[in-house]
């Protein structure tokens, strides 16, 4: 099998939702030698954009993105070893910690959003729903994450993303995070009455909105 | 059958696994498998299908589902399973519908087939838009002046004396007891003082809110309705538990309620019609209500008025009012705001498809997506009230809701995915005058317009 063909199945398998084609595919582009890398950017890395493309245009849904996202992680269960044997990395997006605040015992929304970026290329650190200020702030400190991002479903949990982006003013720490913000009841106006860095109408959204803001400070 | 106190035991019994496990290999090869097995099948083209082996099969699909799936506690991880002989018994035990509030204002929420000329029960309002103090009681009394107006939906408050109201805080349990009061007094005002409230209790997010709400003298009654949700697809959780473990003990009327996600876990308009079924079933079961609450928004668009929503909304009508006498109030969410035009469209929409599906009930289609502040007035509730009643006395066929819905969904289909500047519409401080609460020229002028359009086109208003 050539180079082109295994990482064509692999892209085809992530796009089918297909784990024993990944598995097999991945093993076969150890096997060729091909560079594990490529093997995710070239191979997996595509498939996950194909599907990606079609869940942004309504095309597929949410159960492909998942089908996709686990087809793609049973396949870096072996090409992962041999990024690590040589001391490569796979490129990340960003690290993003997701909350839903506190009072607020929603989560499909939160968990949607997580889903959708962690297939994106970013490092989700979810910490649940009901989560006092102080606890995403130490969360973010911990996992040193460069975005936080807050859900609320529910206009009297809506205050609490206010109280976030007021508390590390006062901790003076607030350049150290992007503050994204979404939920049903939550705006574009509400975003920017509170100072939040961006607002996800959609879960395309976070992700879209994320890598601008990443891009924009990577930038000189 | 069992009692919910046996399904309570199956929450911290039922076998146990973690969230991620339950939708990678539970939910979503159920969906697809049922989906595929009973070949429930969308056809864009017929918004409001008219097929009832397409809805009997949904029905017989979606006892197998919960019997296959279950239901997932979020607390304790493990999963409240249903025996098929069980869900059967539990769905024939189910007693006549409840009966909403008092004296001359009491109503009965009646079953309701397809095509039934009978008006369905209207339950008026939009809790879930946040609503300032100042305007909350006008809201209710314009409500309640609404002659077809069966039942209240009181808003919930933004803010407690100036100060926001912060969900699972005492502030909450404030937020409780005044909109209830303030919904109380304009009842007395409108001179409907028995209408029941059916979305008790919007302000409550927590078990603890909703226990505290009903103390005798906060002003809720038994005969008013309390909402239990399934917090997400196929989910429950120790708070909504709580609440329906108080709610039955004080033997009131429980209504459960879900909002199924189109295009999220359940996948597309065949598997949201699934779940959505399913959660009905559940509501009788598990949770024994009185009343269930239902409807489907689009993950990204976050409505119910897209072609999709529409059969989905349409479907699971036919199949559960065909199959059961579980009453079921379809709850839709609308993108445009109120005194725009599509506002009226999208309702009306959502309403041909819900009353010739033979919901029992309708409610008012929520404008502006339900995220405007004060984004709610009397002016829509009017008008989806008169179009439920007029399409229902009318005798309309879904066949011929079909074909006024897709030449209403042509009118603003595309204006969903990319909203022109304006649709989330006006506030009710800017169509209203805060003094006399009587609607502005420029609202009247918009829905003489859009009521005489409509009624050209074929919509019975009554």
């Amino acid at each position: 099998m050539d180079k082109k063909e295994v990482l064509e199945n692999l892209a085809t398998a992530v796009i089918e939702g297909n784990k024993d084609m990944a598995r097999e595919n991945a093993q076969n582009a150890l096997t060729a030698g091909i560079d594990p890398l490529e093997a995710v950017d070239q191979g997996l890395s595509k498939g996950m954009g194909v599907v990606g493309a079609q869940f942004e245009s309504g095309d597929s849904f949410l159960p492909e993105l998942l089908m996709a996202a686990d087809t793609f992680s049973a396949a870096m269960e072996i090409i992962e070893p041999a990024i690590e044997a040589r001391k490569q990395q796979v490129h990340k997006e960003g690290t993003v910690l997701l909350a839903t605040v506190k009072g607020d015992l929603h989560n499909i929304g939160k968990n949607i959003v997580g889903t959708v970026m962690e297939t994106s290329g970013f490092e989700v650190v979810d910490i649940g729903i009901d989560q006092s200020t102080l606890s995403i702030i130490e969360a973010a400190d911990k996992n040193k994450v460069e975005i936080i991002a807050l859900s609320s479903l529910m206009s009297t949990t809506m205050p609490n993303q206010k109280e976030l982006i007021e508390v590390l003013k006062e901790m003076g720490i607030r350049d150290r995070y992007f503050v994204l913000v979404g939920g049903g009841p939550v705006s574009q106006k509400w975003a920017d009455d509170i100072g939040a860095d961006g607002y996800g109408d959609t879960a395309i959204d976070a992700v879209n909105i994320s890598r601008s803001l990443l891009n924009a400070r990577s930038d000189p | 059958m069992p009692s919910l106190l046996d399904y309570l035991e199956r929450a911290v019994t039922g076998p146990i696994l973690t969230q991620k496990d339950f939708h990678m290999k539970v939910l979503i090869p159920n969906i697809r498998k049922i989906v595929k097995e009973f070949d429930i099948k969308y056809d864009p083209k017929d918004p409001v299908p008219s097929d009832d082996a397409l809805a009997d099969r949904l029905y017989e699909a979606s006892i197998e589902f919960l019997s296959m799936t279950g239901l997932y506690c979020a607390d304790t991880n493990r999963i409240i399973q249903f025996d098929r002989k069980e869900i059967e018994k539990g769905l024939e035990d189910y007693r006549e519908a409840g009966t909403f509030g008092e004296g001359r204002d009491r109503s009965v929420l009646r079953p309701r087939k397809p095509g039934d000329k009978n008006p369905p029960f209207c339950h008026i309002g939009t809790g879930t838009v946040a609503t300032s103090e100042e305007i909350a009681m006008a809201q209710v009394e314009g409500y309640a002046s609404i002659p077809q107006a069966n039942s209240i939906s009181i808003p919930a408050l933004s803010s407690v004396r100036g100060i926001p109201v912060v969900g699972g805080s005492p502030l909450e349990l404030y937020a409780v007891f005044n909109s209830i009061e303030a919904a109380r007094k304009a009842l007395w005002r409108a001179g409907r003082p028995g209408l029941p409230i059916l979305n008790l209790c919007s302000a409550a997010t927590s078990a603890t809110g909703t226990i505290a709400g009903c103390y005798p003298t906060v002003g809720l009654r038994p005969s008013d309705g309390w909402l239990i949700d399934f917090i997400a697809e196929m989910t429950v959780d120790f708070n909504n538990l709580n609440k329906l473990t108080f709610v039955t003990y004080i033997g009131a009327n429980v209504g459960s309620t879900d909002l199924v996600i189109l295009g999220g876990y359940a996948g597309g308009a065949p598997g949201t019609a699934l779940v959505m079924t399913t959660y009905h079933i559940a509501g009788c079961v598990l949770m024994k209500g009185a009343y269930h609450l239902t409807g489907p928004i689009d993950m990204n668009l976050g409505c119910s008025s897209t072609r999709a929503g529409t059969w989905v909304l349409s479907v699971v009508g036919r199949a559960t009012s065909q199959n059961t006498r579980y009453c079921a109030i379809a709850l839709p969410y609308a993108v445009g705001g109120p005194c725009t035009k599509m506002y009226f469209y999208e309702a009306a929409v959502s309403q041909l498809a819900a009353v010739t599906s033979g919901y029992a009930g309708i409610q008012v289609s929520h404008p502006a997506k339900a995220v405007v502040n004060d984004g709610v007035t009397p002016t829509e509730c009017l008008f989806n009230a008169g179009v439920a009643h007029g399409i229902a006395q009318s005798g309309m066929t879904a066949d011929r809701a079909s074909e006024l819905c897709n030449r209403l969904l042509e009118k603003y289909e595309e204006d969903i995915k990319n909203p022109p500047p304006g649709t989330e519409g006006k506030t009710y401080p800017e169509l209203y005058d805060l003094k006399t609460h009587k609607r502005s020229e420029e609202y009247d002028r918009l829905y003489d317009d859009v009521l005489e359009e409509l009624t050209r086109m074929g919509l019975p208003f009554k």
